[in-house]
């Protein structure tokens, strides 16, 4: 007997509980004060200075940051160094005899400047986002040549190698090129104001200036050039900090026109 | 990372309607990336030389040289192993690439007597430059040949009797450079 009091005693206070929340919202009227912070949030990528530790030929990092401008609109930009040696082979599936064709270093910086729009909408207290972005890009960076052999399937005069390039091994510098970005991306608050993050981007080549003997394979920031196509794929991770600087109030949807949508 | 799976738990429909588009985009083009012509060469390969035979008489008559062995000066085996000692009247030949000349041993008539070779053996130098070009990412640097000259040595009975170069640029094979009459 006791506990069926006990529970419809429960039972009650939780429609108690509803009720004084409806009454709350109804006291305040339409403007229920919802404040946001907004601000700029900034750190770095983890993916860049991880696969420099774990990939000798490659030493990169980037720096993230963007500022919220309205509800969902965020400007956002990054700016980072990368450097990568590389080498192409004719490979096979024993692995035997396998002949370098060439071998080639692209060094330089990039910055990338755009807006993320969030079409995530957050539960109370939450600011998450899942976002689309652009961004518009520049990078400045030189490429080395660092040695060669030519490519000959007749195996006349040399065997089973190539012969090694004729000329010297020689730096590209003062090569820059320009891209669009399309990114996908998400932020999640991970604890009070530290975010981790996550983008794939599809960069999309304007402008490149390159050199007459040997073309740029790879574009710091942009990723890997593939031949007869403009596009190029990359991604980051995130880790980066809200610096609250003032928080703004969130209208609240008014319910007919959301109704009405 | 919970906050992080319960709000993809939470996508809406209405935001997923809005994100579909271009999740769709971003798969259509990262599985495209991943098929590349750039894994393997396929654009470009150093040229070969190619001659073709015709006859002294008839200037524009394709003739076949009866069991024809090429050599390259100092190789012991033939350029041609498949057409070894056969009637050809054409042939792709390999220039040595980055040296200034390549000489060949053309012998007509080809057979062995007690190991010596008993036909009519020419010695042709091709003197060249060469030219390297970066292809592709696949190729890398291929070679070509420029400013082609030729020089036949003379014997006491050259079975050449006239060459001429109608390409002296070796890009591309497929027509033929030098024409040699017999």
């Amino acid at each position: 007997m006791l506990r069926s009091f006990i529970s419809f005693f429960l039972f009650v206070c939780l429609f108690k509980g509803f009720g004084q929340e409806e009454l709350e919202r109804r006291t305040t009227g339409d403007s229920v004060e919802y404040k946001q912070p907004y601000g700029l949030r900034a750190g770095v990528d983890l993916s860049r200075p991880i696969r420099s530790f774990f990939d000798d030929g490659y030493t990169g990092l980037e720096f993230v940051a963007d500022y919220r401008l309205t509800q969902n609109l965020y400007l956002a930009g990054e700016i980072g160094n990368e450097k990568r040696q590389d080498s192409e082979n004719l490979e096979n599936g024993e692995n035997i005899n396998v002949i370098q064709i060439y071998d080639h270093t692209t060094s330089g910086s990039y910055l990338k400047l755009g807006v993320d729009f969030n079409t995530y909408e957050n539960w109370y207290g939450m600011y998450n986002s899942i976002f689309i972005g652009g961004r518009y890009a520049v990078s400045s960076f030189s490429q080395t040549l660092n040695s060669y052999n030519i490519y000959d399937s007749n195996r006349y005069w040399n065997g089973n190698g190539f012969i090694e390039g004729l000329g010297d091994s020689e730096e590209f510098s003062g090569l820059n090129a320009t891209w669009i970005e399309l990114l996908f991306g998400t932020k999640v608050e991970l604890f009070a104001n530290f975010y981790l993050g996550a983008s794939v981007r599809l960069g999309f080549l304007v402008t490149q200036k390159e050199s007459d003997r040997f073309p740029n394979l790879w574009i710091p920031g942009f990723n890997k050039v593939t031949d007869g196509s403009k596009f190029g794929t990359s991604y980051n991770y995130s880790f980066t900090y809200l610096l609250p600087l003032y928080k703004k109030s969130k209208k609240p949807k008014d319910k007919s026109s959301q109704l009405s949508q | 990372m919970t906050q992080f799976i319960s709000m993809i738990l939470r996508l809406d429909l209405r935001c997923m309607r809005r994100i579909r588009g271009f999740l769709f985009i971003f798969l259509a083009v990262f599985s495209f990336n991943a098929c590349e012509k750039d894994d393997i060469c396929v654009d470009g390969d150093t040229a070969l030389l190619i001659i073709r035979f015709y006859d002294i008489a008839d200037t524009t008559e394709f003739k076949a040289v009866p069991n024809l062995r090429i050599l390259g000066l100092g190789q012991s085996a033939p350029i041609n192993p498949d057409t070894d000692r056969t009637s050809i009247d054409s042939i792709g030949i390999p220039l040595r690439i980055g040296a200034p000349n390549t000489t060949f041993l053309l012998i007509k008539d080809s057979a062995d007597d007690d190991d010596m070779e008993i036909g009519n053996i020419d010695t042709l130098t091709f003197d060249y430059n060469t030219v390297e070009d970066f292809t592709s990412r696949a190729c890398g640097f291929v070679a070509s040949y420029e400013n082609l000259t030729q020089g036949l040595t003379t014997d006491s009975e050259n079975w050449i009797q006239d060459i001429t170069i109608l390409n002296s640029q070796i890009k591309k094979q497929d027509s033929a450079h030098v024409k040699i009459f017999h």
